[in-house]
């Protein structure tokens, strides 16, 4: 939005000279109003730096004065945070502070007790704490809480004091930022892109230190993947010095190239000219471009001529991220299915309807003028079918829809292909559900408001339909007295979910119910101790309570139980996937799922078994297996489990002790 | 010139108002004041202004007053109307002004005091339960010539002495009086309802004539108000004038300011609802400071003085021939949902070039509102408007009090 004239500017001095001119006693007022003033302008570029400029001056005249904003000294920088979240008038208290302490940081202006180093350290930590705000990712949970209006004004907030800023401090936290985003393999890389491109462009990474090399090498994986590459910058650059090279020189390019994105999980555009290059003639180099293990070498031996067709059509500068997918691809030996092959083939022959056309162009930041919608849509299928974990929901409340595209990736990826292409050409879906034929396009609005294309393409294909038929499945299953998942889930997911279920909610007398025959089901279906060792064969689609880091209830969440499996230390850890983009959550009670070194594969989160059995409220099971282990779950963990969650969640509910008919 | 005014209740701005004239004043407001007024260096004086008893009293505090040399009273709000109205009887040496406050805080009163003057009013009727409401109706019907089957006639129920629209109900059918009046709400006054296009005037009086006369059109009442007023109500300006003049004439007004409620009829009729003589609600002596450029609230307090001089006066309001620029309107949002967790300000506000700013607060998580909120209840804060065009602000008031700001 811009603003339309400067009247915004002339209103804001207008009331600021109210509040000069009023007496103490309606200072607090004039305050509020000229609180609402700088609500309007801190939702603009040009109205930040018209606040900046006059933040000092703001603070003269005792604007904070009364407030918890009056000593910039006395500030948390981790309750920034909060404040935004709250709403007007206390984010835009909080935005006019943190420009206040910019100046100060700046040495544009001088406080009396905070000093610039004091103002820079202070901004530091606000950044460090808020990267939600400065990279735009906001979290679920922010999502939920903050209105749009707020979310734009923290983002252009943190835009703001980002590029105003001298940003060395934030560096070792952003470095241990990127890595692990990167240890979970985003399919959508484009946070993970733009922090490198930050730490790249705003600091000096050449030193020596640990984190310094650490930093280099997904520098070097996004912009000089290669000797080759380094030594030629730019597409054509590159391009001529390819023609020229000789095979031994083509062999290191690939070495280097397919070691750095088997590390990082992150694709050059060099590696997509690349590979483009040799793969006709020099096809024995194709295997170590994408560091494929032994099975994956089998497997490119005996499909190399659809691979390479694939690689040829599909891949480009900024379509390259798919090569990461399609070794992934390779080393899973997809190709080996017909299904999988066929469904390819018939993608590569389609006609995009145009309005999906549109959402897949909307989608991409920086397309190749070259590349089709047709191939950025490949590109994108490969992506989902070798990154199956890697799939997220973006800034949209579709996790249902996440998990649905993650879980056929996995178990159907020959099913999914064959949606993909319906929804691509038809921009129609028809699921059943019982006896009848939900046709997406007949549907009313979903969950979904307004697309938030920051999502793969897939995604972008498919959510607006599966949306709009998950919605109406949870229509037609209300008021039956019990959790409409319990119908939903087998419908929308497939065959593979079970159709036992269990919610701790009893919807007939709107309490939590016999909360220990509820967890004691659980354990006897998952914990290994419990269930006679079994392992989970397909993902089990969990409704979970998401609670802040307080552990109070904020809402619902919806993610896939993967496995439960002991950890490296012999931990009993529930593995799962978190569809919201971020598997590092903090769920108060110090529950922290973590996403990194506590046995998780790429995309997996994690937490102790009982830890994860607290937050869940709901899952699908097998009644019949179950039935003679649920005695044999030890009463203790079932008191652990009860205690976390009464005292998070809980608190907002009535328990109810009656015994249950499971 | 006044030696001292009491001003007898609480309110910040018009404290700070009186500040900037320089005039001498004490504030006489309840103990939980106090510290307040001592840290801001108040003049002051406790009293416990809800109770009357033998150490409670006018007499009493006209002693205490006597220490800040106060010879003029001035009333903040509804409930202080008596005690300044006491004080003031003892100051003028006229037992009189002290009945004239009772006429402003008894309803059945002053409705009497306006017909026998010569007013237009309703029908009304002092009733004492809902026996007597229904007789009133009846009556009302007969009168009215109510065939079978038509509808009853609408009947308004008020208390005698309560601000605004507190405890105000409509009742548009016999059944209605059962299911909305409760036995609390009596005895109160009964009245016709009035046909005709409401809308209040603040008449700042001196020497019983009007010094002063502003209008305040009402967009939706208790909603959304504009200053100066609209068009048509502007080319009614005289005959408003004069009729207010004439209230002020039959109930005996000499000092201070009246806000009396009209409904004009089609046919230029003026139909008189009420009067009050205090601050009225809806910001809107704020509204008026902002479009005819003087300090409202102090011209409140100093047109109370009967011994201001011709010239003190001129300086206080504006000009006699004084036209507005702008326009400058409110509306006050209130939620719309019972419970709501956000504060959505719409993205249409922002560009509006009539916008001038709000004081809207978030909610606080999952907050709600209880179920029995007297009059309109308490706004979540006002946003305010300032143009050239009447028909536009109406436009925009009518908008924003139908968005959701609360989600």
């Amino acid at each position: 939005m811009e603003l339309t004239s400067d009247k915004v500017f002339t209103n804001f001095d207008q009331s600021l000279q109210e509040f000069i001119d009023s007496g103490t006693l309606t200072k607090k007022e004039k305050a509020a109003k000229l609180a609402s003033h700088i609500d309007i302008l801190s939702l603009t570029r040009s109205g930040l730096a018209f606040l900046y400029s006059k933040s000092v001056e703001l603070d003269r005249a005792e604007f904070f004065k009364g407030t918890s904003w009056n000593d910039p000294d006395k500030l948390v920088p981790y309750l920034v945070k909060g404040t935004l979240k709250y709403g007007h008038p206390s984010s835009s208290f909080e935005t006019l502070s943190e420009l206040r302490m910019l100046r100060f940081a700046k040495g544009e202006d001088v406080h009396k007790v905070v000093s610039a180093a004091d103002a820079q350290s202070f901004l530091e930590e606000v950044i460090v704490h808020n990267l939600e705000f400065a990279l735009r990712e906001p979290t679920e949970e922010t999502r939920m809480r903050m209105p749009e209006r707020e979310l734009k004004k923290a983002f252009n907030l943190f835009g703001f004091i980002m590029s105003e800023m001298d940003l060395k401090g934030v560096y070792e936290k952003l470095i241990e930022e990127i890595r692990l985003i990167c240890e979970q393999r985003p399919i959508r890389t484009s946070k993970a892109r733009e922090l490198i491109s930050l730490v790249n462009r705003r600091f000096d990474t050449s030193g020596n230190s640990e984190k310094d090399k650490a930093i280099r090498v997904y520098i070097d994986a996004l912009y000089s993947p290669s000797k080759g590459a380094k030594a030629n910058e730019g597409k054509d650059a590159y391009s001529e010095f390819l023609k020229h090279a000789d095979e031994k020189t083509l062999a290191n390019e690939a070495l280097e190239m397919g070691e750095l994105m088997n590390a990082t999980g992150l694709v050059s555009g060099y590696q997509a000219i690349f590979l483009k290059h040799i793969v006709n003639e020099y096809e024995d180099l194709v295997p170590i471009c994408l560091d494929l293990n032994d099975r994956g070498i089998a497997e490119w031996e005996k499909y190399s001529e659809l691979v390479s067709s694939l690689i040829l059509e599909t891949v480009s500068w900024d379509n390259c991220q798919c090569i990461y997918g399609l070794a992934r691809m390779l080393r899973k030996n997809l190709f080996s299915r017909r299904a999988v092959r066929v469904g390819l083939e018939n993608l590569r022959r389609i006609k995009v309807n145009p309005q999906v056309e549109k959402r897949i162009l909307k989608s991409l930041s920086n397309p190749d003028a070259e590349v089709t919608a047709l191939q950025y849509l490949i590109g994108g299928t490969i992506k989902v079918l070798g990154q199956p974990l890697g799939v997220g929901q973006g800034n949209n409340p579709t996790c249902q829809s996440a998990r649905g595209i993650s879980m056929w990736s996995q178990h159907s990826p020959a099913k999914l292909i064959d949606m993909i292409i319906t929804v691509s050409t038809q921009n129609n879906l028809i699921m059943r559900f019982e006896n009848q034929n939900l046709i997406s396009n007949n549907l009313i609005k979903g969950l979904l408001d307004q697309l938030d294309y920051n999502l793969d393409v897939v995604s972008v294909v498919m959510v607006p339909h599966l949306d709009k038929i998950y919605n109406e499945m949870m229509r037609l299953s209300t008021g039956r007295l019990d959790d409409p998942h319990k119908w939903v889930n087998p419908a929308m997911y497939g065959q593979w979910i079970q159709v036992g279920f269990a919610s701790c909610y009893d919807y007939m007398s709107n309490s939590i119910m016999d909360f220990p025959g509820y967890v004691r089901i659980f354990y006897a279906a998952f914990h290994p101790d419990f269930n006679g060792n079994q392992h989970m064969v397909y993902p089990n689609p969990v409704g979970i309570f998401i609670t802040s880091n307080k552990g109070d209830m904020i809402g619902f969440h919806a993610v896939s139980l993967l496995r439960v499996e002991k950890s490296p230390k012999g931990e009993v850890r529930a593995y799962f996937l978190n569809p919201n983009n971020e598997g590092r959550q903090d769920w108060g009670q110090n529950i922290l799922p973590s996403v990194h070194g506590k046995g998780e594969k790429k995309g997996e989160s994690s937490l102790p078994f009982d830890q994860f059995a607290a937050r869940v409220y709901a899952f699908h099971y097998s009644p019949l297996d179950v039935k003679n282990r649920i005695n044999e779950v030890p009463a203790e963990e079932i008191q652990k489990v009860e205690k976390l969650a009464r005292e998070s969640w809980g608190k907002s509910y009535m328990w109810n002790q009656q015994t249950k008919l499971w | 010139m006044a030696k001292c005014f009491a001003l007898i209740g609480w309110s910040l701005p018009v404290i700070e108002s009186m500040q900037k004239t320089g005039r001498p004043f004490v504030v006489v407001s309840f103990a939980d004041f106090e510290p307040y007024a001592a840290e801001n260096n108040i003049p002051f004086v406790s009293y416990p202004l809800d109770e009357w008893s033998d150490t409670s009293n006018s007499i009493d505090l006209f002693e205490k007053l006597k220490a800040f040399d106060v010879d003029v009273a001035v009333p903040l709000y509804e409930e202080t109307v008596e005690w300044a109205g006491a004080l003031n009887s003892i100051y003028r040496g006229d037992p009189r002004v002290l009945n004239r406050a009772f006429l402003f805080r008894n309803k059945a009163m002053m409705k009497r005091k306006a017909l026998i003057g010569g007013l237009r009013v309703g029908l009304f009727e002092e009733v004492f339960n809902k026996e007597g409401v229904k007789a009133f109706m009846k009556r009302l019907n007969q009168a009215n010539l109510q065939v079978d089957g038509e509808e009853d006639s609408w009947v308004h129920i008020k208390p005698f002495a309560s601000a605004g629209t507190v405890g105000h109900r409509l009742l548009r059918s016999l059944a209605d009086v059962d299911e909305k009046c409760e036995d609390s709400d009596f005895p109160c006054l009964a009245e016709s309802h009035l046909p005709g296009r409401e809308f209040s005037c603040e008449a700042f009086v001196n020497k019983g004539k009007i010094r002063f006369l502003n209008i305040t059109e009402y967009v939706k009442l208790g909603y959304s108000n504009f200053i100066p007023e609209g068009k048509y109500l502007e080319s009614k300006r005289d005959l408003i004038h004069k009729e207010v003049q004439k209230m002020i004439d039959i109930f005996g007004i000499e000092y201070g300011m009246v806000h009396p409620e009209w409904f004009l009829t089609e046919k230029d009729e003026l139909n008189f609802g009420e009067t009050a003589c205090r601050i009225p609600g809806g910001h809107i002596l704020e509204l008026c400071s902002k479009s005819y450029e003087f300090d409202a609230l102090a011209a409140f307090v100093i047109s109370h003085d009967p011994n201001i001089t011709e010239e003190e006066l001129d300086e206080i309001f504006p000009a006699k021939d004084f036209k507005p620029k702008n326009y400058h309107g409110n509306v006050m949002i209130y939620p719309h949902k019972r419970q709501f967790s956000k504060l959505e300000i719409p993205e249409s506000l922002n560009n509006e070039p009539y916008f001038v700013e709000h004081s809207l607060i978030a909610p606080y998580e999952g907050q709600k509102l209880s179920a029995d909120r007297d009059g309109f209840g308490n706004h979540f804060g006002t946003i305010n408007f300032k143009g050239e065009d009447p028909d536009r602000m109406t436009e925009l008031l009518k908008h924003y009090e139908k968005e959701e700001f609360y989600v």
